[in-house]
């Protein structure tokens, strides 16, 4: 009985004195280093992708490279509509009487690819079957379909705007976009703001957690809680300074994140409500990941179901609206409303208050 | 009886102890919960971008077009009030036909993805009509076919068979495409090229495979470049089993070490190897097992030949894979002092390698220098392709190299000096070169030859980490900590010959180990060379590489480098080490850059 008593005694001085012994040994072994190197590396690896791939899916991305000269070979009627879109297009087609040429100039690398038009009509009654040979493994196979699609997806409506009558009761939906000067590629935007900017917000709280994991398990497996708890010092004291200690340091790499991005010409707004989200979200996997390190007090074990859990709400963020991610998002380009972000951060500040509560619970049953 | 088998005996059933009942049933009821939040997960798109476009709307009409896509957030509201919220409380203000959207970045994407929204609501509506000849008039379908790559460096090295027969005949279209698919010009009609579809279930079943395999027919709306993005998703499948064996696996490790469990083992009458081999087999055991069951959940029972061989030929590409985790897991665990020190090298180390596995497995199918990644095969194997030997030996080499050199290392120091003390990790790391350095085989020039794979691995990872700089920095970063790598691997066993005072540091010995270190590097740089370049010898990227290559190959450069270190540690002292490896990576990077300098700044 007097353990127990012992157990739950919470002295904000020793639980301070925690935090600063393992903010200390945290410095000392340089895993802090090492943990913002990783961050460093998703970072540049998520820029890599960001910039790679963007520019791979919307060509307009690459800016200034200049690939209007990719020539294609078209086989098939100079007088068909197709042929004259891709005129229009940036490729350049050339004309060639029959496969067999068309191939010959493909292989000696004098066209990138080859199209061959049918000859169906557009107001005809089968389907117009259009062929298309790229080099195989080869970068210009992307490049000109890419450049291709427009062409194509004109051609494709064309021929809609005649056949389509035919069906029954369908009339296509038009609605007239006013272009403005600012132009900007969704794929983009939505990269950073919805895969970027979360994703290295909230790293520092996954490793926090996983953090904790050791944290915790270290003491018990290393014995060294023993020694610990026959002093003045509770089971709760230990537990919370390492709790306290994991939960702060998320935000501060967050921050530090949010900055770099900006000095890289980023916008964000509603910057300190992010960062309370993310000590909020910190607080809850830690919080979490402590519970089932005092449960288990073996790092094997605990490490695993930390990541299960962790992905667990990572999938789960994705079926509602104002996940912790999602928010991110929404608040960085404000897209929210005061009032739900006041109701959804509550939300998420009572669940990490009840989780404490639960851990309580949990270091009150040891 | 082999010692490790007992080992291994032990080890399989104190890991079947830690799983007790409760553990069990937590373990098996969260893994459901999160099969079942995958499921759901994978129903929505997996996006998390919900409603991050505010948009107002007049015509209440409109409400369902825009709700087929979750980024979103409509108001339907009056003219008014619409036009009040223009540019300040709305993205995008839709006043039927108009759509105004303001000057703004966020604003200007809102309406890129209305775009793309009203043609996704365009097709479905038209795929509702079984009427595909009017609905979806205009079908494409792509054909890939061989041709020689632009830049051939290594010229007449892989003029491929295909070019002999073809490049004179004249062909027809049916002759190419048998050549193409390999099979009988008479069959390619039938079945080789699919034909487009006659009705709406047809179309759909065609948009319904498109994920995971090749699209080779669409309609202009859905014809998408070639590039594969479930090759993460197939990664992820495969690896995140590896994560989670490899966690117990460091732990066990580091349970051994924790309150000195292991000495009772250490002093039984077992070599360290014994031990090492004898923990590690049974997690190896258990990966490989899951990742069958991974292959056969994807492959599908394997009932035919093909798909038996093709589904072997996934696992013995996951295999070095594993392989180099848990050499990564054994050598953190080895080396930290502490559980917090073991997951971060642990998370560091596995983002790096997964990186190295994503980054070019993301251009399967796009660029022959995808290959670099053993991801990459994998796709392909899952594909239903063939992949041969040379292209095996080429991704995989390194990961078979790295992981078990990095094996044969930790061993040597898996003893009570340096598992039971809280020796600093670069003393570890000094014994781990002590021991090899004293075997019979031990020597420098060994050394430089095992250190290659590490450095050609670090080094295309650097290639990935410096993408962000712009050029030309980034190239010249890149050439300077690729000279600082190398540097450092060569002198480190002459360091350690001195430092530990193996070799009495007299002037002979040090030219001597210098002149053995470089030309040992360049000899495994050489070889190296020849084994892996060959698959990609012929594309662009491998003409940059073989350059790469072909001017850090000069022996003397090489030499001089190691040289300036040792005869520095040999004049001086051996702690003056770090400072003379800068040294001469500067005078490496300078000379490195001097050698580029046409293509840097011309």
């Amino acid at each position: 009985m007097a353990k127990q008593k012992s157990n739950m005694t919470l002295s904000p001085r020793i639980v301070m004195l925690i935090a600063k012994k393992e903010y200390r040994e945290v410095m000392h072994e340089r895993t802090f280093i090492l943990s913002v190197l990783i961050q460093l590396f998703i970072a540049s690896f998520s820029t890599f992708l960001v910039i790679g791939l963007t520019s791979f899916y919307d060509p307009t991305a690459l800016g200034e490279l200049d690939m209007g000269s990719t020539k294609i070979a078209v086989v098939g009627s100079d007088e068909s509509e197709l042929y004259l879109l891709l005129q229009n297009s940036d490729l350049a087609p050339i004309l060639y009487g029959g496969f067999s040429d068309a191939y010959t100039a493909f292989y000696d690398r004098k066209v990138d690819a080859i199209l061959i038009i049918p000859d169906e009509p557009p107001d005809g009654y089968e389907t117009l079957d259009i062929d298309i040979y790229l080099p195989r493994s080869d970068l210009k196979a992307t490049l000109v379909s890419l450049q291709l699609k427009e062409p194509l997806e004109k051609f494709e409506q064309s021929v809609r705007d005649i056949r389509t009558k035919r069906l029954s009761g369908y009339t296509p939906l038009n609605l007239n976009i006013v272009e403005r000067p600012t132009k900007t590629s969704s794929t983009y935007f939505e990269f950073l703001y919805v895969a970027l900017l979360p994703l290295l917000v909230f790293t520092p709280a996954f490793i926090s957690g996983g953090l904790v994991v050791d944290f915790i398990t270290e003491e018990f497996e290393r014995k060294t809680l023993d020694l610990l708890l026959v002093s003045p010092i509770s089971l709760l004291d230990v537990v919370s300074g390492k709790v306290l200690l994991a939960t702060i340091i998320a935000p501060v790499q967050a921050f530090t994140w949010i900055l770099l991005l900006m000095m890289n010409g980023i916008m964000i707004h509603n910057v300190i409500t992010i960062l309370f989200l993310v000590l909020v979200t910190a607080m809850i996997l830690v919080t979490f990941s402590g519970i089932i390190s005092v449960m288990f007090k073996e790092r094997g074990m605990a490490q695993l179901f930390y990541s299960l859990v962790l992905i667990f709400l990572f999938m789960i963020s994705y079926l509602f609206t104002n996940s912790p991610m999602n928010l991110v998002t929404r608040l960085s380009i404000q897209s929210i409303g005061g009032l739900e972000t006041v109701i959804w951060l509550g939300g998420y500040s009572l669940l990490a208050v009840v989780l404490y509560g639960g851990l309580l619970r949990v270091v009150e049953g040891e | 009886m082999a010692g490790w088998v007992t080992i291994a005996k032990w080890e399989f059933f104190r890991s079947k102890l830690k799983f007790d009942a409760r553990s069990l049933i937590l373990l098996s009821a969260s893994l459901l919960f999160l099969i079942a939040a995958s499921y759901f997960a994978a129903q929505t798109g997996m996006n998390m971008n919900n409603d991050m476009y505010r948009v107002a709307l007049t015509n209440p009409a409109l409400e369902p077009v825009l709700g087929i896509d979750q980024r979103f957030n409509v108001m339907t509201v009056d003219v008014n009030t619409a036009s009040n919220m223009y540019v300040d409380d709305a993205d995008l203000v839709i006043i039927d036909p108009n759509v105004f959207r303001a000057d703004t970045q966020k604003s200007a994407s809102a309406s890129e993805a209305l775009k793309s929204t009203l043609k996704n609501y365009r097709e479905g509506v038209l795929t509702s009509y079984n009427d595909i000849n009017n609905s979806h008039p205009v079908w494409i379908t792509v054909h890939y076919l061989e041709r020689p790559e632009a830049f051939q460096v290594l010229s007449g090295e892989r003029r491929t068979a295909a070019e002999e027969e073809t490049v004179t005949t004249q062909l027809s279209q049916e002759e190419v495409e048998a050549a193409a698919t390999g099979r009988p010009a008479g069959e390619v009609g039938a079945e080789a090229t699919p034909s487009p579809p006659q009705t709406a279930e047809e179309f759909q079943a065609i948009q319904r495979h498109n994920l995971f395999e090749k699209q080779t027919i669409a309609t202009p709306s859905h014809f998408a470049p070639p590039i594969p993005f479930t090759a993460i998703l197939y990664s992820f499948m495969f690896i995140f089993p590896i994560y989670f064996v490899s966690q117990f696996y460091s732990s066990s490790i580091m349970d051994e070490r924790t309150n000195k469990k292991c000495e009772l083992v250490l002093v039984a009458p077992l070599r360290g190897a014994d031990i090492v081999i004898g923990k590690t087999v049974p997690y190896i055991l258990a990966t490989m097992v899951i990742i069958a069951i991974v292959t056969t959940y994807i492959k599908g029972l394997p009932t035919d030949i093909v798909t038996i061989k093709s589904s072997l030929l996934i696992l013995a590409t996951m295999f070095p894979i594993v392989l180099l985790f848990f050499a990564f897991s054994f050598i953190s665990a080895i080396l930290s002092r502490s559980f917090k020190e073991l997951t971060f090298a642990m998370v560091f180390l596995s983002v790096v390698v997964s990186g190295y596995l994503f980054f070019p497995a993301m251009f399967a199918n796009v660029h022959a220098i995808s290959t670099i990644s053993p991801m990459t095969l994998i796709v392909l194997l899952i594909e239903g392709e063939t992949i041969n030997m040379s292209e095996y030996i080429f991704s995989t080499l390194p990961f078979y190299f790295v992981g078990l050199s990095v094996y044969v290392f930790g061993t040597y120091i898996f003893r009570e000096e340096d598992l039971f003390t809280q020796k600093p990790i670069t003393q570890k790391l000094l014994d781990c070169v002590e021991i090899f350095m004293s075997k019979p085989y031990g020597s420098v020039f060994l050394l430089s030859i095992i250190f290659i794979p590490f450095v050609y691995m670090a080094q295309l990872m650097l290639i990935v980490m410096l993408f962000n700089l712009p050029l030309p920095y980034s190239v010249i970063v890149m050439i300077v900590l690729a000279a600082l790598i190398e540097e450092l691997v060569k002198s480190i066993g002459i360091y350690t010959l001195f430092k530990r005072k193996m070799v009495s540091p007299t002037l002979k010995n040090a030219a001597t180990l210098a002149i053995l270190a470089g030309a040992g590097f360049f000899a495994g740089e050489k070889l190296l060379v020849i084994i892996t370049l060959a698959p990609i010898a012929t594309s662009v990227f491998g003409s940059v590489m073989t350059m790469g290559t072909l001017l850090l190959i000069p022996l003397m450069v090489h030499i001089t480098g190691v040289m300036v270190v040792s005869l520095g540690m040999y004049a001086i002292s051996p702690r003056w080490y770090l400072p003379f490896v800068l040294f001469a990576s500067i005078l490496h990077g300078l000379y490195n850059l001097f050698i580029l300098r046409g293509i840097l700044f011309g």
